[in-house]
């Protein structure tokens, strides 16, 4: 029996929305019986979460794509065991037969339930259930990612792509919300976190390779890194919502302390060093 | 329940809006009659391993493999939602107002609605109208609007199946395609390096894997891998640029928005005001000389007035040096990051990547920054390991190498009926092919059963640059240089090329041409003139000039120049049609597919080519069997595959079972001399298509022959005002237009083609729902641009300067520079008042009416001045009286504007999702 897992690497997601409309292609019009009826337009099974972040001109963006997360201690399950169930393959299923019922749209954490207006039912993501019993080995999500970002397979299997990603890079897959502790069967690599840069210019030139020393106020936990060759620096992947302190210091310049907190990202602009 | 009896069956349909050619491969299943979904084709790896020598590229210990899997683009997936879209044109239809019997009333084009008629009425009129206008005045008073990048399909393509019609009846006058999205290189670069017939870096043999092995730096000048390349269907880009960093290769953007390429690649970006490039190379150019940090020698033996170049750059000719401060200003770029990037350029090697397009090189003057990339390249050694410009996209058009290894043992040749852009017969030196799509003799001899339908139809009488058609019907005159032929590629159609050398720019063309007829009749096959082209209202105010008494249009969807059509011919897309399809530029293999209906046409509509044999019908049947040749659909795919050279490989009924044939990779690919290495190491052997066969840093052509142009001057130069453009922020309107507007190619759309896909369009890149539910085209902001005009992100805004008012929705970001604002061309135009006010977000409506430069004819539809302000009560208020139609019509809350709007007493009977 297989267990179905998905990663999403989020490094890897270029923003092209193939796994959003290629769920629209397989599910709008598209009846797939027991495992789920046809969706309507401006119904999205599959959505993506566009992050822009930092300022202008260190701005970056993400983007996060959001199926349903086939939980293996599933909110829905728990809160509705009438309507939600877990196939043995781990693939949980809104039974569309008891899906005409509006408050299933509260039994998801992650808003994964949605409601069909038209149909007057409620409605989710199935994994494609109904693609992999009739044999394929993809979803469409995951076969229509041009990039390795979102990879489907068997977890049971070792020599599976996705087992072997998976071992690779245990130390950094994680939940999309590890709060809810549901742990789901989509993991998630690098989602987005605040980081901390500037501009570093010395008697209007940039400086280059001077050392950065980002602290975090709180654990003591030091990243360091040199500006490159336009005079900038960045530390990315940082907790949210902690003081730190910032150390520049270059050849024969007077040493400048920053303080800042990631409430969101920093951007420090353009740091003067004296002499 | 009963079991239901289905009919299930799969096609193979290419995903392309880059007509002529067809592209990346989509499989379709299909179930009773029905498209059910569209995935990428995979390759049959098996099968490919064992037979067609699969490439793969080895760099820094890295191997890249391509993907066996056709990664068609995000358009492709979508496209069952065109098919069925409720904006086809299914039927023929009249506008209702348009009496060709009587009144005809040309000011309401644009306006008034339209009526279902019969194809034999339809016909009837389209047959009498051509046949009163070449009586009443002139054949070249028809005027073809036909030419490229509709759906790509072979054996009835999207273009020049009424040229070809307009051949049999008289004769027409051409609607000559301008160089687009080459503006700059075309009428620049060329006069530089040469590199007929584009004036893009040719050629580009294994680019990519020196790139990869040689080069430290990549700057994406004006790029967006991640946009451009998707209308010939496919992201192999997107793999090469995530390789590149995996490579450790940084990837500097150098562009004026974080663009989707950046957001996702990029190490740095670097924001730079739109069309200031100009002023940051110099500044560089400055650095390089005052530091003595580019490559002399290399200089010496490979360049042509490097001397003039100097002089200008350092201030000796006008007395300003191009210094960083200097630069500054103008560009917006610090003065620290501009001497850092100059000298991280000279201490490294560095390619330039581009994919066309982009508001650096369709801007006002966009000569000067094309001419003055390839300078800064030659000064650091163009064409030596790791210092080129690399092309992101047509990867199989300009060489018998291509910069990706996958070059085929041998190319087939798909014959393609229709040539949408024929030269004017006398206008061409007869040493030079212009036929684009005759049969070789090697195809005659393998399919002499398509000879009489490839016989050379007379071409046109006349012609006009695309960019001037507005200005040449409103004004009654226009006159312009060179254009006289569309360049097009030596490749997959080998033989097939014509090249215009760049003599051609410095001939003088008119229009009307002595003692021939203005227009008075328009045929279009390409109706997004008003949105894709140069100054899209007065566009608007050409259609509805009195003096075009009849204008028709053959188009699978209502959009665009529709609305000002008179007639409506319904066409049926790639999925309703037999067809030979060429995936070339997917990067993977080359591989030639027989494309079946998925379904039967929908409504009324008939292929394109089977449009004007209903016309010819009318003139008689000898009309239609020189025309067609006597050869159906089938007939034609059956014999286009028998010519293409394929057939001595694999058998028609092979193919005819398997579908596909996927050509071997040839095993000298990867051997090629990469880009213009042989020039690099010995000029003298293997010189330029340059007079002087050097880099010219002094055009010794523009010296021969026009030397006084301000605007391109032998050296390029900082422009800051001329004759044919007042749009840099000195400017005195910009006290009234104090932003550049800045444009490319869409990320959702191809130009104007797949603007109506109503699940794309959900995504808020791609429009922007305004508070009164009605999806606007984004029309990005930065936040302080913004909050200086009270703008906040989803407000309704209006973008406009003197040439009129198009509505956007804002959408605020820290992804675009101060004093600029950044809408895409290619929204669906939305008339309020035609030729004034367009709700649809066509942002061209109010690009410059001028070509690029007085002596160069290409469109400058980017960087210019406009303001943004919000839209107001007495705005609405006014325009709803003024108009009260156009806030009428109906609007489908999914897809946008629709048919349905345009109809009197509308009645479909075959919906969406019927």
């Amino acid at each position: 029996m297989a267990k179905y897992g998905f990663i999403i690497d989020v490094d890897r997601c270029n923003g092209c929305y193939s796994c959003f409309l290629a769920c629209k292609d397989e599910w709008i019009g598209n009846d797939h019986g027991e495992l789920g009826a046809a969706t309507a337009e401006g119904m999205n099974l599959m959505r993506v979460n566009e992050i822009e972040y930092g300022t202008h001109d260190k701005v970056k963006v993400d983007y996060v794509p959001i199926p349903c997360q086939h939980c293996k201690n599933a909110p829905c399950i728990a809160k509705r065991p009438d309507a939600f169930y877990a196939r043995p393959d781990g693939l949980v299923i809104l039974d569309p037969a008891k899906s005409a019922d509006k408050d299933l749209l509260t039994a998801c954490p992650y808003g994964c339930v949605q409601w069909n207006e038209a149909a007057g039912i409620a409605q989710k993501c199935n994994g494609c259930a109904h693609m992999l019993d009739a044999g394929e080995k993809q979803t469409r999500c995951s076969e229509c990612c041009p990039n390795q970002a979102l990879i489907f397979g068997d977890l049971d299997d070792p020599e599976s792509e996705i087992s072997k990603f998976a071992a690779e890079h245990a130390a950094e897959l994680e939940d999309f919300q590890p709060a809810f502790k549901a742990d789901g069967a989509v993991k998630y690599m690098y989602l987005p976190k605040p980081f901390i840069c500037g501009e570093v210019t010395f008697e209007g030139e940039d400086v280059k390779g001077a050392k950065v020393t980002v602290t975090c106020d709180e654990c003591g936990k030091e990243y360091t890194t040199e500006t490159d060759f336009l005079g900038d620096f960045e530390v990315q992947g940082l907790p949210t919502n902690k003081p730190f302190t910032v150390k520049i210091e270059a050849e024969g310049c007077q040493p400048k302390v920053l303080t800042c907190r990631t409430a969101g990202s920093v951007n420090f602009g353009e740091i003067i060093l004296e002499k | 329940m009963e079991k239901k009896i289905t009919n299930k069956y799969k096609r193979l349909v290419s995903f392309s809006l880059m007509g002529p050619e067809s592209g990346a491969l989509c499989e379709v299943d299909c179930e009773d009659g029905k498209i059910i979904r569209i995935n990428p084709y995979s390759y049959d790896k098996e099968y490919t391993d064992a037979n067609c020598n699969p490439w793969h590229m080895e760099a820094r210990g890295k191997t890249f493999d391509p993907p066996k899997r056709v990664n068609i683009t995000h358009m492709g997936l979508c496209y069952k939602t065109r098919v069925y879209s409720p904006n086809r044109i299914l039927y023929p239809m009249k506008r209702v107002d348009w009496d060709p019997e009587g009144e005809r009333h040309p000011e309401t084009r644009g306006i008034s609605g339209y009526e279902r008629i019969s194809w034999e009425e339809a016909a009837k009129i389209c047959a009498n109208e051509i046949k009163r206008i070449n009586k009443t005045y002139a054949p070249e008073a028809i005027l073809c609007e036909s030419d490229m990048h509709g759906e790509g399909k072979n054996v009835a393509p999207s273009h020049g199946c009424p040229n070809r019609m307009f051949s049999l009846t008289g004769g027409y006058t051409q609607q000559m395609r301008n160089m687009d999205s080459w503006e700059g290189w075309y009428w620049g670069a060329k006069h530089v390096w040469g590199c007929e017939p584009v004036g893009e870096m040719a050629p580009q043999a294994n680019l990519i894997p020196d790139m990869a092995e040689n080069s430290d730096g990549l700057f994406f000048w004006g790029c967006d891998p991640e946009v451009t390349p998707l209308g010939f269907g496919m992201k192999m880009p997107t793999l090469l640029c995530y390789w590149f960093t995996e490579l450790g290769i940084k990837s500097i953007y150098i562009c004026p928005d974080l663009n989707y390429g950046a957001a996702i690649h990029a190490d740095k970006w670097i924001p730079v005001l739109p069309n200031t490039d100009t002023a940051l190379q110099l500044a560089i150019a400055y650095q390089w000389l005052t530091n003595d940090t580019y490559d002399k020698e290399y200089i010496e033996k490979h360049t042509y007035g490097f001397d003039k170049f100097k002089a200008y750059v350092l201030g000796e000719e006008d007395g300003i040096p191009k210094t960083p401060k200097w630069a500054s200003e103008k560009c917006g770029v610090p003065v620290w990051t501009i001497k850092a990037l100059a000298d991280y350029w000279a201490e490294n090697k560095v390619s330039i990547c581009h994919g066309n397009g982009g508001s650096y090189i369709r801007s006002p003057y966009a000569t000067e920054p094309a001419r003055l990339e390839v300078m800064l390249l030659g000064m650091q050694g163009l064409g030596n390991p790791g210092v080129h410009q690399c092309k992101l996209i047509e990867w199989n058009m300009w060489a018998a190498n291509y910069p990706l290894p996958y070059t085929p043992e041998f190319v087939p040749a798909v014959p393609h009926i229709c040539d949408a852009i024929r030269t004017v017969p006398g206008d061409i030196p007869s040493n030079i092919k212009m036929s684009r799509f005759p049969l070789s003799d090697a195809q005659k001899e393998r399919a002499p059963e398509i000879v009489d339908l490839f016989e050379v139809l007379p071409g046109p009488k006349q012609y006009i640059p695309r960019c001037l058609v507005q200005t040449a019907i409103v004004d009654k005159h226009a006159e312009w240089m060179g254009m006289s032929c569309f360049a097009t590629a030596g490749n997959p159609r080998p033989g097939n090329n014509r090249v215009p050398t760049v003599y051609d720019q410095f001939e003088k063309n008119v229009y009307p041409r002595p003692g021939m007829s203005r227009i008075h009749m328009i045929w279009s096959t390409a109706p997004c003139n008003v949105t894709c082209w140069n100054d899209g209202f007065k566009f608007q105010k050409a259609y509805r000039d009195p003096e075009i008494e009849t204008f028709v249009i053959q188009h699978p969807w209502m959009e665009n120049d529709c609305y000002f059509a008179d007639l409506l011919l319904p066409v049926c897309t790639k999925h309703e049609m037999h067809d030979i399809g060429n995936d070339m530029s997917s990067g993977t293999y080359v591989s030639i597919y027989k494309e079946e209906p998925c379904i039967p046409p929908r409504g009324e509509s008939v292929s394109d080519f089977d449009v004007c044999v209903k016309v010819l019908e009318q003139f008689g049947p000898e009309y239609v069997k020189a025309y067609t040749g006597d050869l159906s659909e089938e007939e034609r795919v059956r014999f286009f595959y028998k010519a293409s050279g394929c057939e001595e490989r694999m058998s028609f009924e092979e193919w005819n079972e398997k579908k596909i044939f996927v050509v071997p990779v040839s095993k000298e690919a990867k051997d090629a001399v990469p880009g213009l290495g042989d020039f690099a190491k010995d000029p003298e052997e293997y010189p330029l298509e340059t007079p002087t066969g050097l880099l010219e840093y002094s055009s010794s052509n523009i010296e021969k022959f026009m030397p006084e142009d301000t605007e391109r001057p032998p050296v390029p130069h900082w422009v800051e005002k001329g004759p044919w453009h007042d749009e840099r922020l000195s400017s005195e309107r910009a006290e009234k237009y104090p932003l550049l507007c800045m444009s490319n190619h869409g990320r959702w759309r191809i130009h104007a083609q797949c603007d109506d896909i109503p699940w794309s369009r959900e995504v808020e890149t791609m429009k922007i729902k305004g508070e009164d539910g009605y999806l606007y085209e984004p029309c990005w902001l930065n936040p302080k641009e913004a909050e200086k005009r009270g703008i906040k992100h989803g407000d309704i805004v209006k973008v406009f300067n003197e040439r009129g008012i198009v509505l956007c929705g804002a959408y605020v970001t820290e992804r675009l520079i101060e004093q600029t604002c950044y809408v895409d061309h290619g929204s669906r135009l939305d008339p309020i008042i035609p030729g004034e006010v367009d709700r649809g977000g066509a942002i061209n409506n109010i690009s410059p009416t001028n070509p690029i430069g007085k002596n160069s004819t290409g469109m400058a539809t980017s960087g210019f001045l406009c303001d943004v302000q919000k839209v107001t009560e007495e705005d609405w208020a006014e325009w709803k009286s003024k108009a009260p139609w156009a806030f009428e019509r109906h609007y489908d809350k999914a897809f946008g504007v629709c048919v349905e709007g345009w109809m009197k007493d509308y009645e479909n009977g075959d919906n969406y999702h019927g």
